[in-house]
Formats: C-alpha cells, structure tokens, sequence
C-alpha cells in the first residue's frame, strides 16, 4: 500500500504551520505521537531553512512538500528553487552543534541548529540537487524510535 | 503574545500561544527584551500553553538568557511533550532550569 499527497506554500513563515499540522493529521494512524513530533519538527526545520536561507525570506517564492505513505515507512521530500545548501553545512556533524560548553553564555547557539535537529529525529536524510531543484528527503521508519546519526 | 505576573522579586511571563515557531520567535524576543530591559532579572518563563517550539524558538529563548547576562536566571515551568524533549535532545535542559510548575520554579528563584 502506498499513497502519495503534494502540498505547497509561498514562502511565508507565517503559513509554516498550516503545512505541518496538515502533514502531522496525515501520518496520525501510521506513527506515535513522538514520532508525529519528529516528522513535524523536521517538516518545519526543513521549510524554515528553505524560506530563511534559500529564499532570503522573499515571499512568493514556492516550497513544495511531498508526502509518501507506505506499510513501512513514512517518506517526507521538501522541494524548492532556491540556490542550493552549501557542502559545508551539510558535512557538519549533528552532535557537534549540540557539544557547546553550557557554563559558557556565548558558546550556547542561538541558530543554525536547524539540520543538526532534522538528522536527529530522522531515520534518513538525503540532500539532492540539481539545475531544476534541490530535494531534502526525510524518512522516518515506522515502529522505529531510535534517531541519531 | 505574553502576559506577566509579579510574584515576589519575580517576573512569571507565561506565553500565550501554542507554538514558539520562526514566524512568532522575533516578536517573542522583542517582548522578552522588554521586560529584561525594565531591569527584571529573575525570570520565570510559563510553556504550559505552547505544544511546538522550533530551533528558532529555542534560539530566541537563548537569546533572551544572553541578554539577562550572567546577573539574572531564566527558568522553565510547564515544558512538556515534544517542547520538554526538545530540551534534552539540544542538551538545552543543562542550560536552562526546567520545573513542572510555576509554583516551584518561583519558589527555587526566591530561595
């Protein structure tokens, strides 16, 4: 059994939680509700980024959101045109933005904490782009509630 | 989207909305700002209300500890769920004191 949904906003932080509750009611039957907090979180880290670095919160600008139901796992793929992410902050590791020294006020982040959070909570994450469009899939297992890595 | 309440030498600023996200983390910043800057330094935050806070939430809330400075304390009542995870999971309950209600993170600030 697999299903598939497209849904997509303008670039506009204030439509953001529109999309990801939408998005939460549609993996309600298939997930925990932790795992619902997981693919909502990431839903919204994924778009932000998209909306504040890609699009430089221009709004008018288009951020689709494909969503795949299977028996097994729940698929999530955010597609927009923007310029694409660079390597550098993809290659940085998710544990390190969290290793801050917390007696210290100026090493606690106050940002770019985004991707680090979506690989947390995630089983997969892929980024792919191309001249047409860059894709950031997320996959979140069901039944699984290990995150990491 | 904050409404405060005296108690003692503390300030409890409870947040009136469900979600701390990017589109409502710059008006929460500015409201927070003006209660630190009307020289509140004993701060207790209420999420009992909020369900969602995004890394743009949680930076705001940093934000706010930086501009307190090391003279004042921000603590957390009423996290829960995905908000009281989220804590955890960015190790940011280390940073920030979380209690299960306002009376006892009050009760820890005038101690």
């Amino acid at each position: 059994m697999v299903s598939s949904i497209s849904l997509s906003i303008d670039s506009d932080l204030d439509k953001v939680s529109l999309l990801a509750r939408a998005v939460r009611a549609l993996c309600e039957d298939l997930l925990s509700p932790e795992d619902q907090d997981a693919v909502e979180l990431s839903l919204v880290e994924a778009i932000n980024n998209v909306i504040k670095h890609g699009y430089h919160g221009e709004r008018g600008k288009d951020v689709q959101v494909a969503v795949g139901l299977q028996a097994d796992l729940v698929v999530i793929e955010v597609i927009d045109h923007a310029p694409p992410m660079p390597a550098q902050v993809l290659d940085k590791a998710p544990e390190d933005t969290f290793a801050f020294d917390e007696t210290d006020l100026a090493d606690i982040p106050e940002g770019g904490m985004g991707l680090a959070l979506i690989r947390m909570n995630m089983d997969e994450v892929e980024y792919h782009s191309n001249e047409a469009e860059n894709r950031l899939r997320m996959v979140k297992r069901i039944g699984s509630s290990a995150s990491g890595g | 989207m904050l409404s405060t309440d005296l108690r003692a030498n503390v300030l409890v600023v409870r947040v009136e909305e469900k979600r701390i996200d990017a589109s409502k983390a710059p008006s929460f910043k500015d409201e927070m700002a003006r209660c630190i800057d009307a020289g509140q330094n004993q701060i207790v935050l209420d999420l009992s209300q909020v369900d969602f806070i995004d890394s743009s939430g949680l930076g705001a809330l940093v934000s706010c500890l930086k501009r307190l400075g090391p003279r004042g304390s921000l603590a957390v009542a009423g996290a829960t769920g995905a908000v009281s995870r989220l804590f955890t999971l960015t190790r940011m309950d280390r940073v920030f004191a979380l209690h299960p209600n306002v009376d006892s993170a009050v009760e820890q600030l005038s101690a």
